[in-house]
């Protein structure tokens, strides 16, 4: 009796400690304090809420963010935690694009498809056929770096984007296009009005998806490939010298982020009737770099953060468009919304490189150590 | 009488028996902690006590005989205490090494103490035993507990047979617990309380050290005295409470703190990783007892100074202002003796939700529910001002030779500059013709070891120790010290002065580390001023005053006005025969290895007055020779 109490009260020695790790599960522990755990939860609570407090077309760019954000956060792994500045972001989200496409196309269609509906079935596949083709370039980023390989990166989205537009069969041509993959889970179809609308069903997936990717990214940072990768990134060398095996982990860091970009592929789309094959261009390879950029280099939060502010940001031009009467929403004027838009991009990129280089994340950080520094400075 | 049967009831416990205790009454408990590779490992009291047995058997097939001596020469950590209960559970006693003796220093304890046995931490340690090694004759065996360094070079290079590593003890150990299973068992069930429990060595600011014998029954009333709740920390330590060891463990106050807390009250010891960590380490471990010696203190007053001055605005304007209401509180705290008023209690409320709580988790002060300063003066200022941010200070004064037992101030009754009242059953008394302190009680040391004179100086014959301290009642209940005996100056116009609190008052000022006053038998006081450097170098910086080493800071002129704005600032609370007239800056930072601190950091003062002649000569206007 007394032992159990004086027992609790050593638990709660440690507990209540929050610094006194007395094992590395501890030490190590993701969600390590209890303002954390429960902020997760209720961003998790809030997040699966959303499909009742917003309307369709809004959780219909939230769907999109949040693949955006898987793909954000595969180029994190490659470029935030390897150093592989890779340009060629887009041809793998189309690799994966098409091979969930083919997979799960209807065979009766006017490209190829064989009808295998099950995501469970054509997400890996798109995911693994995009990592097979990161794995053939990755030897090309063993023997170049920097600038170099980005500009080699660069060289493979333009073969990519010329191959889609011509291989009709598969693609449906550089004009039509063809429909994204149908998406049923245990067989219940979820590109379509069920139980819950369209875009209700479609967030809860890509939301559930994005954090099993997110947690799987954060889990790979913090074991012996995401400190290879981190080695590598500071200094190549210097990572080889101690033992990192280069040509293996830029390998890897290839293949992985590969097949995040091919699942963001083959789930971005599934929001939409029709897919052109322009739309895997060097635009949407930037646009992963400016995530990147903007979330914060170095975090998986940045990525998911990065993701989302890139996929909200035409809503926010909108809305500017209402307000500030100079901007048009008619595409034939020179300062329509769109342009806007572009000019926001640009201006995102700059302000964020020459102020925060840390991103979103780097801003965050800031506040939180202004009070966990409290009431000193450092 | 409480001491009669306290002695005759402790006789028959001992450290060991106490951790057995333990070990069999909640084997899973937490005993220890230490820091290995970054995560804080936990030791139970089964594995504690299953370790200890196993030394003591390694201690028994070495042929540690009772009554032998057994020297450990380490860092604080868990082998220090597995050793030292292992040590008393054999009858023999423990001589504790300071991690910073010089071989000089080495040689001396280890031959006087004639250890049979040394535990070294390190090659550091090992190679200072070895140096001087033809000055044991009874050292018999080193054991190392760190192998890097040594295994390989140093056993082939010396030659040296009797070199041990510790997984060779406990494999010796083992084999003899398979063997023997009851040798242990026996010898303990013969220990008497006047079995030496241990051998402390007096930090010895005058002269060589001398070894304090502390019986077995000294430390355990020492352990009943603290378990009762009328030592250091009432209530009473208990298994709930954490404790961060950092200071010497051969020193009697740490011992007290870490082992006798420990294996008394089943509080939990948190091992620092270093003197250099502490702040860190404190911060993790938020102890609930924490007990420091001024320096620490008022290096983490410095330390809140630097880094509140160095935070943006905001956070300096918040400082500023719960800084100010800290003041009020700990001026009401003084004046009530540690009681809130309701006001004060108020407005702590408020700051402790703002400011304060913060500030606590920063400094690793959170949870502590006594903060004891002891084995030196320190300026009221500095307990002031952690009483103010809502740190239980208490001032405590205790000696090797009574245990670390005297005075200590209590919660609701503390009375600043006063070293407190009587703890439990000691009796304390000071002399009207000398003004000397003295202290009786069963915790009393049994005597110097191989000193029979020294024994008799200060002991009397009906079992009072003479602690060599000038102190004055205050109130009656109260004792306050004026200094120690030997450190009264006289000046040679008469005057009577005790220079430590002049030197605690300019220790205030966190740009001063250390502070000699010097005057006896001079027309005038002077001082020898060593400053802090990381306080003064950032000072120096901030002010863009480019400097190399300590010694190019110390002769910058803008340091010594600095400092000389400082004295002028503690001359002004002095009548002028006790002020300090002229300075020098000491250039160098004094050292334990150059022999001018103990090993507790306490200045040697014939040592400084022989080193820094010339300075001093300086001071008194006289030729440099």
């Amino acid at each position: 009796m007394r032992d159990s109490y004086a027992g609790r009260l050593q638990r709660r020695a440690t507990t209540r400690r929050p610094l006194l790790h007395t094992s590395y599960r501890s030490d190590m522990a993701l969600l390590n304090t209890r303002a954390k755990r429960y902020a997760v939860l209720a961003l998790l609570l809030v997040g699966m809420s959303l499909p009742f407090l917003l309307p369709d077309a809004f959780l219909t760019e939230l769907a999109g963010g949040s693949a955006y954000a898987i793909g954000a956060i595969g180029l994190m792994l490659l470029t935030g935690f390897a150093g592989q500045i890779s340009l060629g972001h887009a041809f793998f989200a189309g690799v994966g694009f098409y091979t969930a496409a083919v997979i799960s196309g209807d065979p009766d269609g006017r490209a190829l498809g064989f009808g295998v509906t099950e995501i469970l079935i054509w997400l890996p596949a798109a995911g693994l056929v995009a990592a097979a083709a990161g794995a053939l370039v990755a030897p090309l980023a063993t023997r170049l770096r920097g600038l170099y390989l980005a500009i080699v990166t660069l060289g493979l989205v333009f073969v990519g984007e010329r191959v889609f537009a011509q291989w009709s069969a598969v693609t449906g041509g550089g004009s039509a296009g063809r429909p994204p993959p149908t998406v049923r889970l245990f067989g219940y179809r979820l590109d379509a009005d069920g139980a819950f609308t369209k875009p209700q069903q479609l967030f809860w997936l890509m939301l559930v998806l994005l954090v099993v990717f997110a947690v799987v990214a954060r889990n790979l940072a913090r074991s012996n490939v995401g400190r290879a990768f981190t080695a590598i990134r500071d200094r190549d060398i210097a990572a080889g010298v101690i033992g990192v095996n280069l040509t293996k982990q830029k390998t890897v860091a290839f293949a992985i982020s590969s097949f995040y970009a091919g699942c963001a592929g083959a789930l971005f789309y599934t929001t939409v009737l029709n897919v052109n094959p322009n739309q895997f261009n060097l635009f949407l390879s930037v646009l992963f770099i400016v995530m990147v950029l903007i979330g914060g280099v170095g975090t998986i939060s940045g990525a998911i953060a990065g993701a989302f502010l890139i996929a909200l940001l035409p809503r926010f031009t909108d809305a500017l468009a209402e307000w500030l009467p100079f901007i048009s929403t008619r595409p034939q004027d020179v300062l329509n919304d769109s342009v806007t838009r572009f000019v926001l991009y640009g201006l995102l990129i700059i302000g964020f490189l020459l102020f925060e280089p840390r991103g979103l994340v780097g801003i965050w950080s800031r506040i939180r150590n202004w009070w966990t520094t409290f009431p000193f400075s450092y | 009488m409480t001491t009669t049967i306290l002695t005759a009831a402790v006789t028959t416990t001992t450290l060991a028996t106490r951790v057995a205790g333990w070990a069999d009454r909640h084997p899973g408990r937490v005993a220890m902690r230490h820091k290995h590779l970054g995560i804080w490992q936990e030791v139970t009291w089964a594995s504690y006590w299953d370790t200890a047995q196993t030394v003591a058997h390694g201690l028994l097939d070495l042929g540690i005989e009772p009554g032998d001596r057994v020297a450990i020469h380490s860092e604080n950590r868990p082998e220090w205490l597995f050793t030292d209960v292992a040590t008393v559970a054999v009858r023999a006693a423990t001589v504790g090494l300071y991690p910073t003796n010089p071989p000089a220093e080495v040689s001396h304890l280890l031959s006087h103490s004639g250890a049979k046995l040394l535990v070294a931490e390190d090659q550091e340690q090992v190679d200072k035993a070895l140096a001087v090694l033809d000055k044991c004759p009874d050292l018999a065996h080193i054991v190392y507990l760190e192998p890097r360094g040594i295994r390989s070079s140093r056993q082939a290079a010396t030659g040296y047979p009797r070199l041990l590593g510790w997984p060779e003890l406990l494999a010796r150990g083992a084999a003899h617990r398979a063997a023997h299973p009851d040798a242990l068992p026996a010898r303990m069930a013969a220990a008497t309380g006047e079995d030496v429990a241990t051998l402390i060595y007096t930090s010895g600011t005058t002269g060589p050290p001398k070894g304090a014998m502390l019986s077995v029954a000294n430390v355990e009333f020492a352990i009943a005295t603290h378990r009762t709740g009328e030592g250091f920390a009432d209530p009473a330590p208990g298994p709930y409470d954490l404790l961060l060891s950092y200071l010497p463990l051969c020193h009697v106050v740490e011992r007290t703190f870490t082992t006798w807390f420990n294996a008394g009250s089943g509080s939990q010891v948190n091992f620092a990783e270093s003197i250099a960590t502490v702040p860190q380490n404190l911060a993790e471990v938020q102890p609930t007892i924490l007990f420091s010696v001024p320096r620490i203190w008022e290096k983490l007053l410095a330390g809140v100074q630097i880094r509140l001055a160095h935070a943006s605005w905001p956070k300096r304007l918040a400082a500023g202002f719960w800084l100010r209401r800290a003041g009020r509180i700990g001026d009401t705290l003084v004046r009530t003796g540690g009681r809130h008023t309701l006001a004060s209690r108020l407005v702590y409320g408020i700051g402790w939700v703002c400011w304060f709580r913060a500030l606590r988790v920063r400094l690793g002060l959170r949870r502590v529910r006594a903060a004891v300063s002891g084995a030196a003066p320190i300026a009221p200022e500095v307990l002031k001002f952690f009483m103010g941010i809502g740190v239980p200070m208490f001032e405590a004064y205790g000696m090797t030779e009574n245990a670390a037992i005297a005075t200590a101030n209590r919660p609701g009754r503390i009375r600043l500059g006063t070293v407190g009242e009587p703890l439990g059953a000691a009796e304390v008394r000071i002399d009207p013709h000398s003004s000397e302190i003295l202290t009786r009680h069963p915790g009393v040391f049994t005597g110097y070891f191989r000193d029979p004179a020294a024994t008799a100086n200060v002991l009397t014959a009906d079992g009072w120790l003479r602690t060599g301290d000038i102190g004055e009642w205050v109130d009656g209940t109260h004792v306050r010290i004026t200094d120690r005996a030997k450190d009264i100056i006289i000046t040679a116009g008469g005057k009577n002065v005790a220079p430590s609190e002049l030197e605690n008052a300019l220790k205030t000022s966190p740009y001063v580390k250390e502070v000699v006053v010097i005057g006896d038998r001079r027309p005038y006081l002077t001082a020898l001023v060593g400053i802090e450097l990381d306080t003064v170098g950032d000072w120096a910086q901030r002010r863009r005053i480019d400097f190399t080493t300590y010694r190019d800071l110390s002769t910058k002129p803008e340091v010594v006005e600095l400092v000389a704005s400082l004295v002028d600032d503690v001359n002004q609370r002095f009548a002028a025969a006790e002020q300090i007239k002229r300075f020098r800056l000491l250039p160098k930072e004094l050292d334990h290895e150059d022999g001018e601190l103990t090993g507790t950091q306490k200045v040697k003062r014939a040592a400084i007055a022989e080193r820094f002649v010339d300075l001093i000569d300086d001071l008194y206007g006289k030729p440099a020779r």
